[in-house]
């Protein structure tokens, strides 16, 4: 099968002479679609930074990242955000929703910028609501919903355009537990329902144990990869907080 | 300590302070230049000559000067207000560190005080040259002959009574500074930024009803004024500007509902970022509904005085120049009210005035009673009748065509004699002048030569004689005097309108780039969303335009149509002294309005665009 992501080499070298920082140090990994994978690591490991670049926020300073073959690095200006609009969805920890806008604006919103035919767009964003369980917010603006809901609308959003790829940036760091069990079990629900691809960014062991596969970062290498194999969350939750306290110990061990 | 921090500070935020600074600068600059008006030459010029009109020029400035301080101030005020909102967490982060609210004050203080001082200075030196260009237009405009010294200087008491006014204006800002920084909270400092308005859908019925009303009223205030005119003022006047204000306010707040559910159901609204736009707008509209009604009214005002004193510019020269065809006219009353005829170019030789020298025509006319019963000519508008012959004499005299026989007396096409004394004069045939009993002499002069150095030289004559008139009631009508009125009355009318158009234009144009620049922050946020979401830089760019542009173009419509129904009021009252030319008046308002509102909205967009992409001012 042909890989949906698939990242070599990737190198990502912050500031200039005498304060180099190297956040990433040539990365290697491929997704496939229909999976589920999260990212992992301490603070400071280069999970940000290699979302930032293969969400084309940032880019590279070497290596290369290819989305359904296509080579991200050397898409520029308009082609880029047409590339972001028409291939890429995101849900970010915060400042996630127009707070101008109601749920089903900021739905709308991600159809509507790509110039979806207009007279379709109600009903596509209707379907996204009812497939992530926030039909009864649409009318609502986000000040009005809870957190949570917020993230489930970001998420229909973020999943309205059909998108080959959807990035979850820390989706449940401001949430509480009930809201980020709710959250997940939606995004899982896209994942096996619809088959939607999915690249979770987390240090929650909790909201990794949702995925299928995980990918462990540190200091910007990758340090260790982890199938869930059909396991049971628990079992994978546990297998996964094993894995973190090596990843700490390590750290210890530098000291 | 507070000192050197508040001077590091002003240099830093330089761009913070930019908008603030302009502001201050551009109010200080215009109140100086029209308050330096009675140093510049020109007005020295015409006081020489003892214009009347100069007088009331300076009687007037100050009056509006008042009035002008008190929009500057509210403007200022409103400036200084933002420039704290964009402080906010700034001020937050010195309480953190442990910094007095004493402190704090006097930190703000000071740096307000820089920016205020600094503003004066530029504001000053500007007025200065801004001065002296208005007085070289002036003198390019109205004076044929430029006099003696016309140079670049400093009026002191326009500076005074600039550092004045607005030391006082600096004073309660920077009280207003002290008082809300000590009274503010710190989690409001750390955490602005973060509030937003709360927008909620409000019942469509209800913006209906409200718009409907603001019709209603604003309807009302347009018929009261149409009906009973601009300049009665009593109570009913009161009631027609009270319901103005509110007709427009309602219009204002119940506009952005009222859309946003008619725009809704139409399939444009999810199209591009037409729907973000519209939001945009809408969930600031509640905020902004009492500052568009001011900018509205500012506008009514600046469009209005504007296009009124263009208006009255242009009647006052059609009226006054065509009453002024000879350089002299002496009106002979005679002697103790008897008729009694004068060789006039005889009595200027007396004086040492060769006629044959100096002037190049020299024509008498005799005009009589008006008898009504002969004439058939009413007494109340006719005080004397000329003969046709007489009439075509002069006309003649000046290249212009003259009356063919008359069957019955006519009012005079012409003026035969400069000032008021054309005025009701008859035109009769020649057979009816029997019956007639003299009234006045009249003789018209033209000057040979330069015409200004002959006027010297007989107006010197006459001051040095004696006995000019042997006797008899004479008075003199110079066109160089009639002349110098008009030009003072255009001034005065000229620099009037445009004093207060501009004042009232700018501060309008000010405030609602002040509103949108401070709301461009709070904006960066969503625009970056934007562009993660993918819309690409020339689509945000172009949300950012129209939604600016929204913001300008809605209080312009409404000041547009107010104007206009308040120019057809204006003009009823003005066309007591003449005809206004509509057009040419409406076509330059629109021109200044065009250079100056439109020259603002850019500088907004583009300081917006800034703003928005870089997430700060």
């Amino acid at each position: 099968m042909e890989p949906i992501l698939s990242v070599q080499g990737l190198q990502k070298i912050y500031g200039g002479k005498g304060n180099r920082t190297q956040a990433l140090r040539g990365l290697d990994f491929k997704v496939f679609p229909g999976e589920f994978v999260g990212v992992m690591g301490p603070s400071g490991s280069g999970k940000t930074t290699l979302l930032n670049c293969i969400s084309t926020i940032d880019s590279p300073s070497a290596g290369s990242i290819l989305v359904e073959g296509a080579e991200l690095t050397r898409l520029k200006g308009k082609s880029l955000s047409r590339f972001r609009r028409e291939r890429l969805g995101f849900i970010f920890q915060d400042c996630n929703l127009l707070d101008t806008l109601t749920g089903l604006e900021n739905i709308s919103l991600a159809l509507t910028i790509g110039g979806a035919e207009s007279r379709s767009v109600e009903k596509r964003a209707r379907e996204a609501a009812r497939l992530l369980g926030v039909e009864e917010v649409l009318d609502k603006f986000p000040y009005q919903m809870s957190g949570g809901q917020q993230q489930r609308v970001a998420a229909a959003r973020a999943m309205v355009t059909q998108p080959a790829l959807i990035f979850a940036d820390e989706p449940t760091g401001a949430l509480d537990s009930k809201s980020t069990g709710m959250l997940l079990g939606q995004l899982d629900k896209l994942n096996r329902e619809e088959g939607a691809t999915i690249l979770l960014v987390t240090h929650d062991a909790f909201t990794a144990s949702w995925c299928k596969r995980i990918l462990f970062l540190q200091d910007g290498e990758l340090y260790k990869e982890l199938h869930r194999n059909g396991a049971d969350r628990k079992t994978f939750f546990r297998e996964i907080l094993a894995v973190v306290s090596e990843l700490g110990g390590e750290s210890e061990n530098v000291l | 300590m507070s000192c050197k921090l508040a001077l590091r500070n002003v240099r830093r935020s330089i761009r913070d302070y930019a908008v603030y600074f302009l502001t201050l600068t551009f109010g200080v600059c215009l109140f100086y230049t029209f308050n330096s008006l009675g140093d510049q030459s020109v007005m020295r010029f015409l006081a020489q000559n003892q214009n009347s009109m100069v007088e009331s020029i300076f009687i007037l400035m100050g009056v509006f000067s008042a009035f002008v301080v008190v929009v500057l101030a509210g403007l200022i005020l409103y400036a200084n207000q933002f420039l704290m909102k964009r402080r906010k967490r700034e001020l937050g982060t010195y309480f953190l560190l442990g910094m007095s609210a004493g402190k704090v004050s006097r930190l703000m203080i000071f740096e307000t005080l820089l920016i205020g001082l600094g503003a004066l200075g530029t504001g000053i030196l500007l007025g200065a040259l801004a001065s002296w260009g208005l007085d070289k237009l002036t003198i390019a405009m109205f004076l044929a002959t430029p006099g003696n010294i016309f140079s670049f200087s400093l009026s002191f008491g326009a500076v005074g009574k600039t550092v004045l006014y607005f030391g006082c204006i600096f004073l309660v800002v920077t009280l207003f500074t002290g008082v809300s920084v000590s009274q503010s909270r710190l989690i409001d400092l750390i955490r602005s930024g973060r509030t937003n308005e709360e927008i909620a859908q409000r019942p469509l019925a209800l913006a209906v009803a409200l718009f409907l009303l603001g019709c209603v009223s604003l309807g009302t205030a347009y018929a009261i004024l149409l009906v009973r005119g601009l300049l009665r003022i009593d109570l009913l006047w009161f009631v027609m500007l009270g319901l103005g204000t509110l007709g427009t306010f309602l219009i204002f707040r119940s506009l952005s509902g009222f859309l946003l559910r008619l725009t809704q159901g139409h399939p444009g609204y999810y199209k591009g970022l037409n729907m973000f736009v519209l939001r945009q707008w809408s969930g600031k509209v509640h905020t902004n509904c009492a500052a568009n009604t001011v900018i509205s009214i500012l506008l009514l005002l600046a469009i209005g005085v504007t296009a009124c004193s263009v208006g009255l510019n242009d009647t006052i020269t059609a009226t006054v120049g065509g009453q002024t065809p000879y350089d002299l006219t002496v009106l002979n009353y005679g002697r103790e009210g008897i008729y009694e005829e004068a060789d006039v170019a005889e009595l200027f030789r007396n004086i040492g005035v060769d006629p044959d020298a100096c002037f190049s025509s020299v024509e008498g006319v005799t005009v009589y009673y008006n008898d009504p019963e002969i004439t058939g000519m009413p007494a109340a508008g006719y005080y004397a009748a000329v003969a046709l012959s007489d009439y075509n004499r002069l006309m003649a005299g000046r290249g212009l065509e003259g009356l063919a026989d008359l069957e019955k007396p006519i009012r005079t096409p012409n003026a035969i004699v400069n000032g008021p004394a054309a005025d009701g004069v008859a035109v009769v045939p020649d057979e009816m002048l029997p019956l007639l009993t003299p009234r006045r002499q009249m003789v018209n002069i033209c000057y040979a030569g330069n015409a200004v150095q002959v006027d010297d030289m007989v107006r010197m004559a006459l001051d040095e004689s004696e006995d000019f008139s042997a006797g008899l009631d004479i008075m003199m009508n110079y066109k160089l005097d009639n002349y110098y009125d008009l030009m003072g009355a255009k001034i005065l009318v000229l620099y009037m309108g445009l004093y207060l158009g501009l004042v009232f234009l700018v501060t309008a144009a000010a405030i609602l780039a002040l509103q949108q620049l401070s709301q461009a922050a709070d904006n960066a946020q969503r625009y970056q969303l934007l562009s993660k979401l993918g819309a690409p830089e020339s689509m945000r760019r172009g949300a950012l335009v129209r939604q600016v542009a929204l913001a300008f173009l809605l209080p312009l419509a409404l000041g547009v149509i107010h104007a206009f129904v308040g120019m057809k009021a204006a003009n009823e009252v003005i066309h007591v002294m003449g005809h206004v030319d509509s057009v040419h008046s409406s076509l330059l308002t629109a021109l200044f309005l065009l250079v100056i509102y439109g020259g603002y909205f850019i500088a907004t967009c583009m300081g917006a665009w800034r703003a928005v992409r870089e997430g700060k001012i």
